[in-house]
């Protein structure tokens, strides 16, 4: 297989509504700005991935009204569509078109627009005969997996509380970041109001509108375009059993996220991942995720998640800064969301995050999440085919 | 502030679009003895007869062992909570498209008899007087229709 790298990236200044621009348009500002940063131009590119969960804006096949926005007319263009794995995986997709040999250079844009629809409404049409009817949707799905998780774990609402502080304290260094409080405290927190039990809003992340894209390229034109590639060393992507109720124990368990950050560890070398990589780019929708996610992840062991956010090992200055961007807290727009964490942390190996940079990055470890089950992990470097 | 990048010359204006659409949906014949038998208050999951998994809802395949499912147990309307909370902020029944009155409680219920557990309604929305390992049984409505909302909500026991 063929090594791929991102050459470019670009993002929209994702917020609340978008109520300027239609979909084409807004998916037009982040391709056109990855282009830009990849000089290229749209006759570049080979082919075109778009990832969006249509159901929330209601407007059936994205990838056609999207063509012209997306510089995809007159080329091969696909969706992908996982929940909140559409991003990661539209870009795992786009790793496998370069790593093939089917083509040299791939565009992959997410975009969502929130305001435009009813994401609820998207989340609530599930199975008809199960669970329509007992939907508990994101919110709920996740505060009843907290309620086990912190039970297990001995996780706190202030351990939860210091994950939003850093996620939203980070956002301010990121000029396309949605939610932005660079003076926000754990009393902030703590003292915003209760959504479902124990989540309070604070801990949540928004729904934004915004696009996001990234420019893939083959090794040799990545060499010849790029002074600084970002190469794909590993992408990992697991799929799950179907209810809620499938998955034991689910934060403490997540076999998807488990099983594919240990092939891509494997496929690696990597026997200490937060010692080994640089910068962490993870997928928490939720503050207790991004708890969950620590142990499932091996950053920690099971249980020490609480220690790891109280002695600040994954801030800006720690020895695992995890989302530099503020994160999902900091910015939802959910078939987005999956290419801002690739495009963030192709950033970090670009060494271009500005504000945001972690000095001397070289190795990046992303995630994806989809629904309550679907993961993606990828692992990113300064040099080809290894950390 | 939201980066404008077109220059409007009028008011901005967009197209509201509400719908009332209906689907409809095979149930499978799996689902469908299950809800022939929710008529009968009577709960029944699917068994893997490789690794022994007891399926609630019953479902045509074990997505670990790849064998069809035919191996019919029966259930009972009692419980265990497994994960539990309180909304505060409804979300949308999916049957009606209307959020429900705040606040309810909810849990994953792991019914006697079943591997897996049940995402469910509680009688209790008191987060004080929920707590995981309580016992809970299931309030049925009145008249039975086959379908899971004949289970109206799990009542926490003493």
């Amino acid at each position: 297989m063929r090594h791929a790298a991102i050459i470019g990236t670009g993002q929209t200044n994702h917020t609340r509504r978008r109520d300027d621009v239609t979909q084409p348009e807004l998916i037009r500002e982040a391709a056109e700005r990855a282009l830009a940063d990849a000089e290229l131009k749209p006759s570049d590119i080979d082919a075109v991935i778009i990832s969006n969960m249509e159901m929330f804006e209601g407007r059936a096949m994205p990838e056609l009204w999207a063509a012209e926005g997306a510089f995809a007319a007159g080329k091969p263009c696909m969706k992908v569509a996982t929940g909140g794995t559409s991003g990661t995986s539209g870009c795992i997709a786009g790793f496998h078109q370069i790593s093939s040999g089917l083509f040299d250079v791939v565009l992959v844009i997410g975009f969502e627009k929130h305001s435009e629809g009813h994401t609820q409404t998207g989340m609530a049409l599930v199975d008809p005969f199960w669970d329509r009817s007992v939907a508990s949707g994101a919110l709920g799905n996740f505060a009843l997996s907290v309620s086990q998780y912190m039970a297990e774990r001995g996780v706190t609402e202030e351990h939860a509380a210091r994950v939003a502080v850093k996620a939203r304290r980070n956002a301010a260094n990121n000029p396309h970041a949605h939610l932005k409080m660079p003076d926000v405290t754990v009393a902030d927190v703590m003292a915003s109001p209760v959504l479902a039990h124990p989540i309070r809003k604070l801990d949540m992340c928004p729904q934004s509108d915004g696009a996001a894209a990234i420019v893939v390229a083959s090794e040799d034109k990545a060499k010849k375009l790029s002074p600084r590639p970002a190469w794909v060393n590993a992408a990992i992507t697991r799929h799950e059993q179907p209810y809620i109720g499938d998955i034991e124990r689910r934060l403490a368990t997540m076999r998807t996220l488990k099983d594919a950050s240990r092939v891509v560890y494997k496929q690696l070398g990597i026997t200490n991942p937060l010692e080994q990589f640089d910068v962490a780019e993870i997928y928490e929708p939720v503050t207790y995720a991004e708890l969950a996610w620590y142990e499932i992840l091996g950053f920690c062991e099971p249980g020490e998640a609480g220690r790891l956010i109280e002695e600040g090992v994954t801030a800006m200055d720690g020895t695992l800064p995890v989302n530099p961007s503020g994160g999902v807290l900091c910015a939802n727009p959910v078939g987005a969301t999956g290419v801002i964490r690739v495009a963030e942390a192709a950033l970090q190996i670009h060494g271009r995050g500005e504000a945001r940079q972690v000095d001397g990055a070289k190795t990046a470890l992303v995630t994806g999440y989809g629904v309550y089950a679907w993961a993606d992990v990828i692992a990113l470097g300064a040099e080809p085919g290894g950390n | 502030m939201d980066k404008v990048i077109s220059e409007s010359t009028t008011e901005r204006i967009s197209v509201s679009v509400p719908m009332n659409q209906s689907w409809k949906y095979a149930s499978g014949t799996p689902m469908e003895r299950f809800c022939a038998g929710l008529k009968e208050k009577r709960i029944e999951a699917l068994q893997c007869e490789q690794c022994e998994r007891r399926y609630l809802p019953p479902r045509p395949f074990c997505g670990n062992c790849h064998k069809k499912l035919k191996k019919w147990i029966d259930v009972k309307d009692e419980g265990t909570i497994e994960a539990w909370t309180v909304l505060n902020l409804p979300m949308l029944d999916g049957r009606t498209g209307k959020p429900r009155a705040t606040p309810y409680g909810m849990a994953l219920i792991k019914l006697d008899g079943a591997d897996t557990t049940l995402n469910h309604y509680l009688g209790e929305s008191d987060p004080k007087k929920l707590k995981i390992g309580s016992r809970v049984k299931a309030v049925w409505r009145d008249e039975l229709i086959g379908a899971m909302s004949d289970i109206s909500y799990f009542e926490v026991l003493p």
